[in-house]
């Protein structure tokens, strides 16, 4: 019943933000936001749609609910000071840099909800050799963020600081991590599909 | 942990999904169970031990 309730509160609160963001004319916001509260609670909508009743939390669900919660604060800590970041550096004030970098992380988002949402079905289903390999995917999508993040603070604070052109960070931050956060994303995408399709043995 | 929770199942004709709502958990656990990658609670496995009609030394064999 208390489950119930805070799944109505979720959905209360989160279809008054989307009014909100509308009215805001923030359209894209409002659809992520959409689309991640029906992803995010999917299971739960399902099943009292077909069974008008909460899928039940048991004993795993309970201990793993501790760890998504810690996870999911350490990702919107990552992803607000990520967004924060061209105002704070003043990276450059085109719009072009903020839609990168919002692109990049809501790709980063996209590998969070991946792995928060099917990393426990996936994992009883794949090989050990491959989930050692989705693992290093993730990893590499994850630190590639952080390295991201780092780099253009520590580029701009070196150049402010010097008044020369540092190249290593720059590197780092243009070719390096958007590279690796390809290929994390793209190596974790399609293990997790692998993981999906395959069938329970 | 080995468990032999997946030939009792099907022993009895059942279904993860049916098992789950026996016992009162998802089918993801049960699913963890069978593969012996959850350490469930003692009252878990005595749960899928009744419902499975056996005992909990029956299903689950520990290597030392």
């Amino acid at each position: 019943m208390k489950t119930k309730r805070l799944l109505w509160l979720v959905l209360i609160v989160a279809l008054i933000i989307t009014i909100a963001l509308i009215a805001l004319e923030q359209y894209y916001v409002a659809v992520a936001l959409i689309i991640g509260t029906l992803i995010m609670r999917h299971r739960e909508i399902w099943s009292l749609i077909r069974t008008r009743k909460l899928p039940p939390v048991d004993e795993r669900v309970r201990e793993n609910t501790g760890k998504a919660i810690r996870n999911g604060f350490i990702y919107f800590a990552a992803a607000t000071a990520f967004l924060m970041l061209p105002f704070s550096v003043i990276l450059t004030a085109g719009p072009d840099t903020i839609h990168v970098l919002t692109g990049l992380f809501l790709s980063a988002g996209l590998v969070y909800l991946l792995s928060y949402l099917f990393y426990d079905r996936v994992e009883p289903k794949i090989a050990e050799r491959r989930l050692k390999v989705l693992k290093t995917f993730l990893l590499i999508a994850g630190i590639s963020v952080g390295a991201f993040i780092i780099s253009v603070f520590l580029h701009n604070a070196l150049s402010g600081l010097f008044g020369v052109e540092e190249p290593v960070f720059f590197c780092i931050a243009v070719f390096i991590a958007p590279l690796a956060l390809v290929v994390g994303l793209i190596g974790s995408l399609a293990l997790f599909i692998v993981g999906l399709a395959a069938k329970s043995s | 942990m080995k468990t032999r929770i997946k030939e009792y199942r099907t022993r009895h004709n059942l279904t993860q999904e049916k098992l789950a709502d026996m016992v009162g958990v998802r089918r993801e656990t049960i699913i963890f169970l069978e593969q012996g990658k959850y350490n469930p609670s003692l009252r878990l496995a005595y749960n899928v031990a009744r419902a499975l009609h056996t005992t909990v030394e029956e299903l689950f064999i520990f290597d030392d």
